[in-house]
């Protein structure tokens, strides 16, 4: 991006990472071997990561790991074809662009990559970069994590958990387009608390660019309430429920949705969730509860992504599902210059904000006479991809709900369930919050669902 | 040449990032593309050794260095995509007052191993302020110079790319010509991972593990056949799979004599009749892929010892076997004619190594003995934690050589090792235990889900098909199998004999960071009696 100031950190020495002008002089060099004309793109993602986990209330391992991840790709008429290597000398360099070259004698020539050359796009300068995340060092870390440890064994419980820090570069560089470089960071701290003979467990996390923005001390005092009050649980009948699910629930489930905003697979296959009929979508039609918009600005401080794909699209502000209509579903710049005429696809980069209401989670449980406090889930896996039917686990605390009060914790109990009835089916919808989601951004409320599917009850705790 | 590589090593070069080349070999001649040093060359061992000598000064009681170079080839005839990947990687370990610290990264110099052993001591010592904490390891036989290969017919990395491309293309022209309205996907991808290892108590091995995978999917389309309209009927095939294994992998296995022999049982099955679940409680014959896949769910999973113990809880979870200490020797987890085996020396599969990434080689343990819990997975500090076991018991407290990581650039930890179930006596096989059955259901590639403890499980694909008198009668659609493992396990009322053993690839994720290890799995046809059928896609 041009005229993007670099942040204050990188500029210090030794650099944990590649920064833009190193990223440039790589893909200088790069571009020197190509043989064959055409051109040359080299994508990077070059990072650094701290690291602290802990198990038992010890601190198990701290580390401090960085890499280089470059993918050479050569384009020539229109096919392309890549290699990849983490070595940034000359030999390997020359040693992947000869592999991209080889790789591209066998490639068919695609009329999708043949796109009009070097267009000027517009670039958004989300929030992704946190000073605060970058200076989290090894000795701080394992200060946080002792204190984080604290409440848990002083409790007589027993805490594991991790914390990792990112400071990161994602470049892309073309012989026929502008340089792109982003310097992002990111963040995140979970943590589980079990009871020590294994009778309760409990479980909290934020992930975000900035590290600032986690409160650890609030994570770890929930997770080890919410390991107290989930001790002894008592089994009860799988069967229909009114659930409230804990925001991590909500987004646990939502985000299988969120993948599946992808046009060119039911385009190709017909038998996708979002397909009518083959090659007709579901485009403009209800999908959801009229209460539910999901939708993705880049430039909101909570959901900033690096703002360009790996083939160097602009990433836009997008709405996916309107009041419940679906209203937009993933394309290339490929796809739509040849399919809708238009200049820009709208990729897909899995953050996302789903809207809200006004209704806390302890007016669901007090307006609820019979139901279940679902924390978390996990083990999910997928039975039809059409219906999108799931089955899975609750995890980290379920809890009875009687007439408008928590009146015990029970057994956990395993789903089968889609995400989309739990969209049409919503009773009430709180305040949506960020939630724990390291690899994209998420914001989503806790939501009242009725009739939800258990299905069998386990043993696990 | 211009510089020696030794020369190039005493120089240490301080020269900046970009201008230098830390690939150190490659100071040779900058103009030619040169191959990496093979890691057998004279000069790893000093560049390792520099990490040692730098966390030893900066305090560290142990440490281990691992360098790792990588090379991956894949193909994907279908889109003509061949991709190559090439990651070179260092690690270094480092224990101080019972903390370890890790630090890795990509580039072999001098300079760089010095600074990874360094941090890694820094990252120990900031961990041990905190309260007191023991690392006792393992006992270990220190090997000062040792060498292993994968044993390959034919290094995959030497085969051209059209002759891959050729035969794979070959596979599916033929399979779909040969048997129309079929469509085959074929695919293959081929790792060669060299290694080197050295610690603090002077162990230096280094290792070169190669590795094929091989997909090989069929998917008939026939409008009359299928049950549901939108899908044409896939059939996941195990004709290939993936092997510790080179090219001979795919080019010598027999598929042109077992591709008639997989269509004509497809195509026998595909005209059976077409049944509804009936829910209920049945007697149900698994062939060896489904056996594997609920083995690597359950008992496979189970075992890891840092599961156990709660280490993993904030990841992939727990286990039901969370008592290692008063749960050996005695816990039931299957019935007595169970007996699972861990090893790391099966030729062909994909954990075998000669020496695990703490340098330990690996031997033959017994998990299960005879349907009870009779050991875990260990690592050096794992076996230190069931030292009062070993002890009590007259064994050896020594790791099982169960650590392992995907590359240098992550931390080792305990991964699983290959598995196998011993087979039962009698040479029976998959078709005897059909024709014993008199009323019951054969599942064929069977793929089950377990909940983070995994203790309760449900299958989500596998072919099912009703069997009356020894004979399939009808395919059942949308069926299920729901399962307590160990309840599952001690069902087990007959095993395929030796000649019925398969091995099959199969994968564990674990940590924080999350990584991948691979390991086979050696199972054979089993038969459960009441085992819980249910309709997989019916809510409640």
């Amino acid at each position: 991006m041009r005229g993007r100031s670099e942040p204050r950190r990188l500029l210090e020495e030794p650099r944990r990472f590649l920064s833009q002008a190193q990223c440039e002089a790589l893909a200088q060099r790069a571009m020197r071997f190509a043989v064959g004309g055409g051109d040359t793109a080299l994508y990077i993602d070059t990072w650094w990561s701290g690291e602290m986990r802990w198990g038992r209330n010890r601190v198990t391992l701290g580390s401090d790991r960085r890499n280089n991840e470059l993918t050479v790709s050569r384009i020539i008429r229109g096919a392309s074809a890549s290699a990849r290597t983490n070595q940034i000398d000359d030999v390997s360099i020359q040693g992947a662009i000869r592999a991209a070259e080889r790789a591209l004698r066998y490639r068919p020539t695609s009329p999708e990559d043949i796109k009009d050359p070097a267009v000027h796009f517009d670039y958004l300068s989300p929030a992704i970069w946190s000073d605060r995340t970058f200076a989290l060092g090894a000795d701080e870390c394992a200060a946080v994590a002792r204190a984080l440890i604290e409440p848990a064994e002083q409790a007589g419980m027993l805490s594991a958990g991790y914390i990792e820090v990112r400071g990161a570069g994602r470049a892309l560089i073309r012989s026929n387009g502008e340089p792109l470089y982003a310097p992002y960071t990111q963040a995140q701290c979970s943590m589980t608390v079990r009871d020590p003979k294994g009778t309760g467990s409990g479980w909290a996390g934020l992930s975000s660019y900035d590290w600032g923005r986690i409160d650890g001390a609030a994570l770890a005092q929930r997770a080890l309430q919410k390991c107290l009050a989930s001790r002894n649980p008592v089994a009860i009948e799988p069967g229909r429920y009114t659930v409230i699910l804990e925001p991590q629930a909500v987004h646990d489930l939502v985000q299988y949705v969120v993948m599946k905003f992808d046009r060119r697979s039911f385009a190709e296959q017909g038998n996708h969730t979002f397909a009518l009929r083959p090659f007709f979508s579901k485009l403009g039609l209800k999908v959801a509860d009229s209460r539910v918009t999901i939708s993705h600005d880049p430039m909101h401080p909570d959901l900033g992504v690096v703002p360009f794909t790996p083939s160097g699209e602009p990433v836009r502000p997008v709405t996916w599902i309107d009041h419940g209509v679906l209203t937009a579903l993933s394309t290339d710049r490929g796809y739509a210059l040849q399919w809708l005429h238009q200049n820009l696809g709208s990729p897909n980069t899995f953050a996302y904000q789903m809207s809200g209401g006004e209704t806390s989670v302890e007016e669901m449980i007090a307006t609820t006479k019979r139901g279940l406090l679902v924390t978390r889930f996990s083990n999910i896996s997928l039975l039809d991809p059409t219906s999108l039917l799931y089955t899975g686990v609750t995890r980290d605390g379920l809890w009875l709900i009687e007439n408008g009060k928590i009146s015990k914790a029970v057994k956990n109990l395993r789903f089968t369930e889609s995400p989309l009835f739990v969209l049409n089916s919503i009773a009430q919808i709180g305040t949506p919050v960020p939630v724990f989601s390291p690899e994209a951004p998420a914001i989503v409320p806790p939501l009242k669902v009725d009739d939800f599917s258990f299905t069998a009850t386990i043993d696990a705790i | 040449m211009t510089v020696s590589r030794r020369d190039f090593l005493k120089a240490g070069t301080g020269a900046a990032l970009l201008a230098a080349t830390p690939r150190w070999l490659a100071a040779r001649s900058l103009r030619e593309p040169s191959l990496a040093p093979p890691i057998t060359d004279p000069d790893v061992k000093p560049l390792a050794l520099l990490a040692l000598d730098a966390a030893r000064s900066a305090g560290a009681t142990y440490a281990d260095v691992r360098l790792t170079h990588t090379w991956s080839r894949s193909f994907e005839p279908f889109n003509a995509i061949i991709q190559d990947a090439e990651e070179m990687a260092v690690g270094v370990r480092a224990l101080v007052n019972g903390y370890w610290g890790f630090a890795s990264g990509p580039y072999w110099t001098p300079d760089e191993m010095a600074r990874l052993g360094r941090e890694a001591v820094a990252h120990a010592k900031a961990n041990a302020l905190g309260k007191a904490r023991v690392v006792e390891l393992g006992k270990i036989r220190v090997v000062a110079d040792g060498h292993w290969v994968t044993p390959v017919k034919i290094d995959p990395f030497t085969v051209s790319i059209d002759e891959v491309l050729d035969y794979l293309h070959g596979l599916q022209v033929y399979t779909e010509s040969a048997y129309p309205g079929v469509s085959a996907n074929v695919g293959a991808g081929f790792q060669r991972q060299e290694k080197a290892f050295a610690s603090t108590e002077g162990t230096f091995v280094t290792q070169t593990l190669y590795r094929t995978d091989a997909g090989f999917g069929i998917s008939y389309d026939n409008q009359q056949l299928r049950t549901d309209p939108r899908q044409p009927i896939m059939l996941p095939s195990s004709l290939l799979g993936s092997a510790a294994r080179g090219w001979e992998y795919i080019r010598e296995a027999p598929l042109r004599e077992e591709i008639p022999i997989l269509m004509a049982r497809l195509e026998k099955d595909w005209r059976l009749p077409i049944k509804p679940v009936e829910v209920g409680r049945y007697d149900v014959v698994l062939d060896a892929a489904g056996v594997a896949n609920l083995l690597a769910g359950t008992i496979v999973a189970a075992t890891e010892l840092d599961r156990a113990l709660g280490y993993e809880a904030n990841a992939g979870g727990t286990s039901w076997l969370n008592r290692p200490l008063a749960m050996l020797g005695t816990e039931p987890v299957g019935a007595p004619l169970l007996t699972v085996t861990g090893d790391r020396s099966t030729p062909g599969a994909l954990a075998t190594v000669k020496w695990d990434d703490e340098g330990v080689e690996p031997e033959p343990f017994t998990l299960v003995k005879d349907g009870i819990l009779a050991d875990f997975q260990t690592t050096r500090e794992g076996a230190g934690w069931l030292a009062e076991y070993y002890t009590k018991h007259g064994k050896p407290v020594r790791s099982h050589g169960c650590a392992n990581a995907p590359s240098a650039l992550h931390a080792t930890m305990e991964h699983p090792p290959n598995v196998a179930i011993t087979p039962g006596r009698a040479d029976v096989r998959l078709d005897d235990l059909v024709k014993d059955l008199d009323a019951g259901i054969l599942v064929t590639n069977l793929t089950a889900t377990t909940d983070f403890q995994h203790v309760n499980g449900e299958s989500h694909s596998g072919n099912f098909y009703e069997i009356k008198r020894g004979k399939k009668v009808a395919r059942i659609d949308g069926a299920g199998i729901l399962f307590r493992a160990p309840n599952l396990w001690k069902s087990l009322t007959a095993l395929g004999g030796a000649r019925s053993l398969e091995w099959h690839g199969a994968a564990a994720v674990k940590g924080e960071p999350a990584r991948q290890s691979a390991f086979s799995i050696g199972a054979v046809p089993a038969r459960f009696k009441d085992v819980t059928i249910i309709d997989r896609t019916r809510k409640a």
